[in-house]
């Protein structure tokens, strides 16, 4: 397996979900190539744009949602999840790993969370390498 | 509106694996409806096509394009340029538009990425019910609105049968018994008659039993 | 009703004793010798067999001809005739066949929806209902007509009979539907399986005050169970079956090894309380692969001496 010496990966999150400053700085300091792309809303994610983002180049994807109950719009974040599950099962047909997808609810007070949801998903891609392409 | 369910992916790759490029037509008007075969639905199909491909090694380029209406000649105009540019057609409508593509483009293979379902009503958002079989003879005044034809699973005239229990149909328990709907809706009209009433066997004869069918209006027709 | 006897069922039924009929399943093969033993064990004990038609949508050997292997074997078949699997113009055809082969009784039925059987993915019928059914039956015995209007060269003169369900829901309605079926042209019912007496109790009162036990026979279902676990699950799993916790309960209660006894216990006092009722001319006995235990529960309930 090709091992992954910078990973890419796509954050779309709810503005309400995280600090963008805060989280910017961090990537900043980190050996990962990171596109935030921010949403009024998480419910606004559809399975296009989480599809278009693997064929830009993601080595992985996760959507961050606000906590269930905090959501500004009453039911933002399972929608989220619920397109986020519905986008898993093509990424399973089409013989992604699935894992390269995530939905994780994130509560703005907690600053360190980007931080460990970057660090996990590294992890993870340690395991599962970059998506094969033709050469 | 017509109900459709996109094919598996997989499936829809054997069936286009051959062509390099490939137009992917959508429907905006029943299959749009019911999330299968508008214009979000084909950019869907069209990125998890790209990405399944590009991990085989094949090439394959893909055009999106959605149209009104499939089965109406003059939408399906539109695509005419779309379509001379590609070796194919992925059509995302139902049964109708793809074969009205067909017609329209005879030298152009047009394959189905969506399985037609029925005609049928969005009980709930996300949630698509079978209402109407299309067997052209409607008896829904008989049965206070609800056609037991189309929704009890043995199409009983003189239902209900003897699996109907607390209003769920035996053959599957997520299904309302269409018998228990009749009942209710005749009793609430006032209309317990036609609860007791014999209702001799159906005339399939305008259904598809007599064959394909056509619709003729004459004072449309120079 | 008729008064000259269509078949033997039907003439036990005119005398006013208590009928007895049984049910034999055909086997999933072509195996003569099957139908006939099985058949051979109600020998003497039961008025009529019934014969199932593909019976939980799975393929057997078809009702016509196992039962004109009973004739064989001088036992009086109840064919068993589902619209599931044929249009009205094959029902109509095989209705005059069974006749020509000696079948004297028909039991008009739907059918166990195809979901529940072996082959969910086969195309079902259902061209014309049960009542359809029974009332096409019927004319063609008392007009002499098919269903198109032609006079058939000697129509098939059979003893009709339908299936009705006290159990199923709407209860209100299930009258109704019984007395629908009644005036299609049925001349005997044969219930589901009995387990809740009160409500078989109600819905034969509803019936007897529509007048409609005057004007056909009905034979109450008794199914012995044979263990706690086919009480749950006639209880919980079959469709349209009502089976109360007492009944649960008190099979519960005995040993393992005593709960087939308790079974037939249970099915002999139902007998008991069918013969007393009002409206009620015998019993349909439904024993499910139990076949051999027919003649016990006929002869301990004092019935076919």
């Amino acid at each position: 397996m090709t091992k992954l010496d910078k990973p890419n990966v796509t954050l779309f999150h709810c503005i309400n979900s995280i600090d963008e400053k805060l989280t910017k700085s961090y990537i900043h300091k980190r050996n990962i190539n990171v596109k935030l792309i921010s949403l009024p809303c998480s419910s606004l994610v559809k399975d296009v744009y989480l599809l278009r983002a693997f064929e830009a180049g993601a080595d992985a994807v996760a959507v961050l949602v606000c906590p269930e109950n905090q959501c500004r719009h009453l039911q933002g974040s399972i929608r989220a999840r619920k397109r986020v599950e519905r986008t898993k099962k093509i990424l399973e047909e089409i013989g992604l790993d699935q894992e390269r997808l995530s939905v994780i609810n994130v509560s703005i007070t907690d600053q360190l969370a980007v931080s460990k949801i970057l660090q996990e998903i590294v992890a993870g891609l340690s395991d599962l390498g970059p998506i094969r392409v033709a050469a | 509106m017509i109900v459709g369910e996109q094919k598996p992916v997989r499936e829809i790759i054997d069936t286009i694996i051959r062509y390099k490029k490939l137009l992917i037509l959508g429907c905006g008007t029943c299959v749009k409806t019911c999330f299968v075969g508008g214009e979000d639905e084909v950019a869907a199909l069209a990125s998890a096509l790209r990405l399944a491909l590009k991990q085989e090694d094949r090439k394959i380029e893909i055009e999106e394009q959605t149209v009104e209406r499939q089965c109406e000649n003059e939408f399906i105009q539109e695509a005419a340029n779309a379509v001379a540019r590609n070796e194919a057609v992925l059509s995302l409508a139902c049964g109708a538009g793809v074969q009205a593509l067909a017609k329209r483009f005879g030298d152009t293979p047009v394959l189905p990425g969506v399985n037609t379902t029925f005609i049928g009503i969005q009980q709930k958002p996300g949630l698509f019910t079978e209402e109407c079989q299309g067997c052209g003879n409607c008896v829904l005044a008989v049965f206070g609105g609800i056609c037991p034809i189309t929704r009890c699973s043995k199409k009983l005239l003189n239902g209900p049968c003897g699996g109907s229990q607390k209003g769920r149909c035996e053959i599957n328990p997520e299904t309302e018994c269409a018998w228990q709907l009749i009942i209710d809706r005749l009793t609430l009209l006032g209309q317990h008659k036609n609860l007791r009433a014999y209702i001799p066997p159906k005339n399939w004869q305008p259904s598809i039993s007599g064959g394909p069918r056509k619709y003729i209006r004459e004072d449309h027709i120079i | 009703m008729n008064a000259l006897p269509l078949s033997r069922l039907h003439s036990v039924l005119l005398k006013g004793e208590f009928a007895v009929t049984a049910e034999c399943g055909p086997p999933r093969g072509a195996n003569e010798e099957v139908v006939k033993q099985k058949a051979q064990l109600l020998k003497g004990y039961v008025d009529a067999v019934n014969v199932t038609d593909n019976q939980t949508a799975i393929v057997r050997m078809s009702s016509i001809a196992a039962s004109a292997l009973l004739l064989q074997i001088g036992l009086e078949p109840v064919m068993q005739m589902v619209v599931r699997d044929r249009n009205r113009i094959a029902l109509q055809s095989d209705l005059l066949g069974a006749y020509a082969l000696g079948m004297r009784n028909i039991l008009c039925l739907s059918g166990d929806h195809q979901a529940f059987g072996s082959q969910p993915d086969a195309l079902n019928v259902f061209d014309i209902d049960s009542t359809h059914l029974i009332h096409t039956v019927k004319t063609m015995r008392d007009e002499g007509k098919d269903m198109s209007g032609y006079a058939l060269d000697k129509p098939p003169r059979m003893f009709i009979g339908a299936a009705a369900n006290p159990f199923a829901d709407p209860f209100e309605y299930r009258v109704v539907r019984l007395a629908k079926k009644i005036d299609a042209g049925v001349d005997f019912i044969q219930t589901q399986c009995i387990y809740n007496m009160d409500r078989f109790k109600k819905w034969i009162h509803l019936a007897r005050e529509e007048g409609l036990t005057e004007k056909a026979y009905i034979l109450g279902g008794i199914t012995p169970l044979k263990s706690s676990g086919m009480a749950r699950y006639m209880k919980n799993k079959v469709a349209g079956m009502d089976v109360p916790d007492e009944i649960i309960k008190r099979m519960d209660n005995v040993e393992k090894k005593k709960a087939a006894d308790e079974g037939i216990k249970i099915c002999l006092e139902t007998i008991e309380e069918l013969k007393e009722i009002n409206g009620v001319s015998g019993i349909h006995i439904m024993a499910i692969e139990w076949e051999e235990k027919v003649p016990e529960i006929v002869k301990n309930a004092g019935l076919k001496n």
